[in-house]
C-alpha cells in the first residue's frame, strides 16, 4: 500500500515538473481572483473583463517590444490563506510585473503585507473595498480602481444632511462591506451635526428582523438607514419594517439598489425610499467598454467589472510607461492617470502606445471613472441617489 | 521562473506547512492522544491570531490596542488567551461524548467568530487589525522570509519534541489508556475529567500560537482567516492523512495536504485559459478525494499510531 502512495505523490510531482517548464519570455500579469469562496459568482466575470484588457493589448501590437501580455489566473479564495498563496505563485514561480487583484479586501491585506510589499510588486484590487487598505505602509505599491467603503458613507452621509435628515437610525449587515459604510457614515453624519438615534449591526439570512428593528426604533427616529443587500437580507428587513410601521423613510447604499426590492414590494409602497450607489458616469469611456465587452461576450452590467477592466489597462499602461521595469511601475501608474495629458480610453491600446513611445504624457479614462489615484492609491468614486419611480430607478441628485 | 523564485515560493510554503503543523500537533494532542474531538479548531486559532496581534499593533481609533510589545510577547499571550478560553469550554464541554463534544465545538467556534467579527471596540470587528509587526519584516524579501521560516521551524521543531516527550511519558499513555477504555482508567483511579482537560488546553495553546505566527506573517489578520474551511477541516483532513496519534504523521500530513493544494494550481494554470479558471475547483476535489482514498485503504494514516507494549499473535487475527 506504502508504494501506491509513494507512486501517487511521485506521479503527482512529475506531472507538475513537466508541466511548469517555463514559456517563452512574455509579460505577464497576475490576475488575483476569489474563483472559489464567497466571491466565487461574481469572480469568472470580473475575471472576463480583466482578460479583455490583455486581449485588446495583444491585438493593438503587443507590449513593449511586440511581445505578448499574458494574464496568469490564481485563485485567491477570498480569504488571506489563499489570497498570500496565489500572491507567492504569480510573483516568484510565474514572476508577473504587475498584480491585478486579490478580489476580497482580507486577501489584499494579507497578500500585500507578505508578498507584494516586501517583493516591490505592484498590486491593483478592482473590489478590495476596505478603509484598511488606506492607511497600508506600502512605499506607493497598493493601488485600487474601485472606490473605499469610506467613501459611499460619508457621501451618503453629506448628501442626506443636506437633504434635510436630522435623526436616523442605522441598521448594517455584519460583514466588512456593512460595518466599513455605517461606520463612514456615522463619524461623517455626527461631525455634520446629525444624529444617530440607533446604531446595530445585524446577522444576514434570519427569518425575522422585528426584534432588531424594534430596538432601532426605540430611538426615536423616523428613517432607517440599511446598509444591507436588496435581493437577501435587506428585502426582509425593509419587508418587516414596513409592514410594522416602524420607520417612515428608509435610505439605502449600492447594496440595496435591486430591482427584487420593487418586484417583491411593489412601487407603491417604497416613495420614502431613497438608496444610493455608484454610477459609471455617462461617459464615453463607459460606452466604448460596454461595447467591447458585450462584442466579448460579457455582460457589462456585472459588478465590478469594469473596475476590474481599469486595473488590468491600466497594469498594460503602467508596464509600458516603465519600459518592463518592475521597479517603476508604480511610479509609472501614477504618470498614466493623474489627470494631465493626452486622454486615453478604453480599447485605445495602439495610441496610447504610440504616445509613449514619443514621450508625451496621457492621462487614462476609465470605464468605471477618472481613476486618478490620490496620495494613498484611492479613487473616488461617482455616486447619486436614487429613487423609486414606476418600476425602475430613477436619479434623483449627484453625490458630493 | 528564475533560481530565487523558486526559493522564495518554497520557503513561502515551508512557513505556511510550519504553521499548519502546529495546529496539526495541536489537534493530534486532542484528537490523537486523548480522543476529543475538537472541531472548533478556528475558534482557538483566532484567539490566538487576535490576541497576538492587539499585543503587538500599533495604536489605532477605536479599538482596544496599541502596546506595541514585541512579537515574542505577543505570542506568548496567545497561547495563554487561547489556554484561558480553552479551560472553561473544556470545563463544561468535555462532559459530552466524543460527537456531542464534536458540536459543541463547533457552536463554540462560531461563537468566538461572531464576537471577532462584531466586537469593534475589541477586534476592529469585519475590517481586522493591519500593520501587526513582523519578526525580521524589514529585511528584504528573500532574507525577511527566510529568517521568519527560522522561527517557524524552532516553534515547531520544539513542540514536535514537547509533545513526543509527553506521548511517551507515562501521560501519554495514561492518556491513551483514557481514550481508548475510559471505564477501565476510571476503574485505575485516574482522574478522566481533569487529564481531558489538560489535553485540550494544551492542544489549544499551540493551535493560538499558530494562530499568532499567522497574523505575524500577513501582518495582519482579517475574520475572513477563520473561515472553518481553512482553519478546522483543512487541519482535520491533515491530521487523519497523516495518522492521528502519531506526532511525525500529523507534520507529514500538513506537508502532504499543503504541496498538493497549492502545487497543483500550477500544474492546472498551464492548461488553456478557459479550463484554467474550472480546474481551480478540481483542487477542492482533490483534497476531499485524497481524504476518501485514505479512509478507505488506510484508515489509520500514513504513519500510524505506534502502539509500544506486546501484541499477541491471537489479537492481530482476531481483528
Amino acid at each position: 500500500m506504502k508504494t501506491k502512495f509513494i507512486a501517487l505523490a511521485g506521479g503527482l510531482l512529475a506531472a507538475t515538473a513537466l508541466a511548469s517548464v517555463p514559456a517563452k519570455a512574455d509579460v505577464k500579469i497576475g490576475l488575483l481572483g476569489g474563483v472559489s469562496g464567497a466571491i466565487s459568482a461574481m469572480a469568472p466575470s470580473m475575471l472576463e473583463a480583466s482578460n479583455l484588457a490583455i486581449k485588446q493589448v495583444n491585438e493593438q501590437g503587443g507590449i513593449l517590444d511586440g511581445e505578448t501580455l499574458e494574464g496568469v489566473i490564481g485563485d485567491s479564495a477570498c480569504n488571506p490563506q489563499g489570497g498570500t498563496d496565489a500572491a507567492t505563485k504569480a510573483v516568484n514561480i510565474e514572476g508577473v510585473s504587475v498584480l491585478v487583484g486579490p478580489h476580497c479586501s482580507g486577501a489584499v491585506l494579507a497578500a500585500s503585507g507578505s508578498v507584494s510589499i516586501p517583493a516591490g510588486i505592484t498590486m491593483i484590487t478592482p473590489s478590495g473595498t476596505s478603509p484598511e487598505i488606506t492607511g497600508l505602509e506600502d512605499n506607493d505599491t497598493v493601488f485600487r480602481t474601485v472606490s473605499s467603503d469610506d467613501y459611499q458613507g460619508r457621501a451618503l452621509a453629506r448628501t442626506l444632511k443636506d437633504a434635510g435628515y436630522e435623526k436616523v437610525a442605522v441598521a448594517y449587515v455584519n460583514n466588512d462591506y456593512g460595518s466599513g459604510l455605517a461606520n463612514a457614515f456615522k463619524a461623517e453624519f455626527e461631525t455634520l451635526g446629525g444624529e444617530i438615534a440607533g446604531f446595530a449591526a445585524h446577522e444576514a439570512d434570519k427569518a425575522s428582523y422585528r426584534s432588531n428593528l424594534a430596538e432601532l426604533a426605540d430611538g426615536g427616529a423616523d428613517t432607517l438607514v440599511l446598509f444591507d443587500y436588496g435581493d437577501g437580507t435587506g428585502l426582509t428587513i425593509l419587508r418587516q419594517a414596513l409592514e410594522n410601521g416602524f420607520f417612515e423613510k428608509f435610505v439605502g447604499a449600492d447594496g440595496m439598489k435591486s430591482e427584487a426590492l420593487i418586484e417583491e414590494l411593489g412601487p407603491e409602497n417604497l416613495t420614502n425610499f431613497v438608496t444610493s450607489a455608484p454610477v459609471g458616469e455617462k461617459s464615453d469611456a463607459l460606452d466604448a467598454f460596454n461595447k467591447a465587452f458585450q462584442a466579448d461576450g460579457g455582460d457589462p452590467d456585472a459588478i465590478f467589472v469594469t473596475t476590474s477592466y481599469d486595473a488590468a489597462f491600466l497594469a498594460a499602461l503602467a508596464i509600458e510607461k516603465a519600459g518592463g521595469d518592475k521597479a517603476g511601475i508604480a511610479a509609472a501608474l501614477r504618470e498614466v492617470s493623474n489627470g494631465e495629458g493626452e486622454t486615453i480610453l478604453p480599447g485605445e491600446w495602439a495610441k496610447a502606445k504610440k504616445l509613449i513611445a514619443a514621450g508625451t504624457a496621457i492621462d487614462y479614462k476609465g470605464a468605471a471613472g477618472d481613476q486618478n489615484f490620490d496620495a494613498a492609491g484611492d479613487v473616488p468614486g461617482i455616486y447619486a441617489l436614487f429613487k423609486v419611480n414606476g418600476d425602475q430607478f430613477e436619479t434623483m441628485t449627484e453625490m458630493k | 521562473m528564475e533560481l530565487i523564485g523558486l526559493l522564495n515560493y518554497a520557503l513561502f510554503m515551508a512557513i505556511f506547512i510550519g504553521i499548519y503543523a502546529l495546529l496539526s500537533l495541536g489537534l493530534n494532542i486532542q484528537w490523537g492522544g486523548a480522543g476529543l474531538f475538537n472541531a472548533g479548531i478556528a475558534g482557538f486559532f483566532a484567539v490566538g491570531a487576535y490576541t497576538s496581534a492587539i499585543l503587538t499593533s500599533p495604536a489605532a481609533d477605536g479599538r482596544l490596542g496599541g502596546y506595541e510589545m514585541p512579537f515574542y510577547v505577543g505570542w506568548a499571550g496567545a497561547m495563554l488567551a487561547a489556554a484561558l478560553i480553552a479551560w472553561p469550554i473544556g470545563k463544561i464541554c468535555l462532559r459530552f461524548r466524543s460527537d456531542y463534544l464534536a458540536i459543541a465545538t463547533i457552536g463554540i467556534a462560531e461563537i468566538i467568530r461572531l464576537v471577532i467579527k462584531s466586537e469593534e471596540a475589541l477586534t476592529n470587528s469585519a475590517r481586522g487589525i493591519s500593520s501587526i509587526e513582523r519578526p525580521f519584516g524589514d529585511l528584504p524579501y528573500v532574507s525577511s522570509q527566510a529568517a521568519f521560516l527560522g522561527i517557524v521551524l524552532f516553534l515547531v521543531i520544539a513542540a514536535y519534541f514537547l509533545v513526543q516527550r509527553q506521548f511517551n511519558a507515562p501521560w501519554g499513555r495514561m492518556m491513551r489508556a483514557i481514550r481508548d477504555n475510559e471505564l477501565a482508567a476510571r476503574a485505575m483511579g485516574k482522574n478522566i475529567e481533569y487529564r481531558r482537560l489538560e489535553a485540550f488546553i494544551f492542544g489549544s495553546a499551540l493551535m493560538g500560537l499558530s494562530g499568532a505566527v499567522f497574523a505575524a506573517f500577513n501582518r495582519s489578520i482579517t475574520p475572513e482567516a477563520i473561515d472553518p474551511m481553512v482553519a478546522t477541516f483543512l487541519v482535520w483532513i491533515m491530521l487523519i492523512l497523516g495518522g492521528s496519534g502519531n506526532n511525525k504523521g500529523a507534520i507529514l500530513g500538513a506537508v502532504i495536504v499543503w504541496v498538493i493544494w497549492s502545487v497543483s494550481e500550477i500544474a492546472t494554470d498551464q492548461l488553456p485559459h478557459e479550463y484554467a479558471v474550472k480546474a481551480k475547483y478540481v483542487r477542492l476535489f482533490l483534497i476531499g478525494l485524497m481524504l476518501q482514498l485514505v479512509l478507505r485503504f488506510r484508515p489509520e494514516g500514513l504513519l500510524p499510531e505506534r502502539t509500544t507494549g506486546v501484541t499477541r499473535p491471537e489479537d492481530e487475527k482476531s481483528q
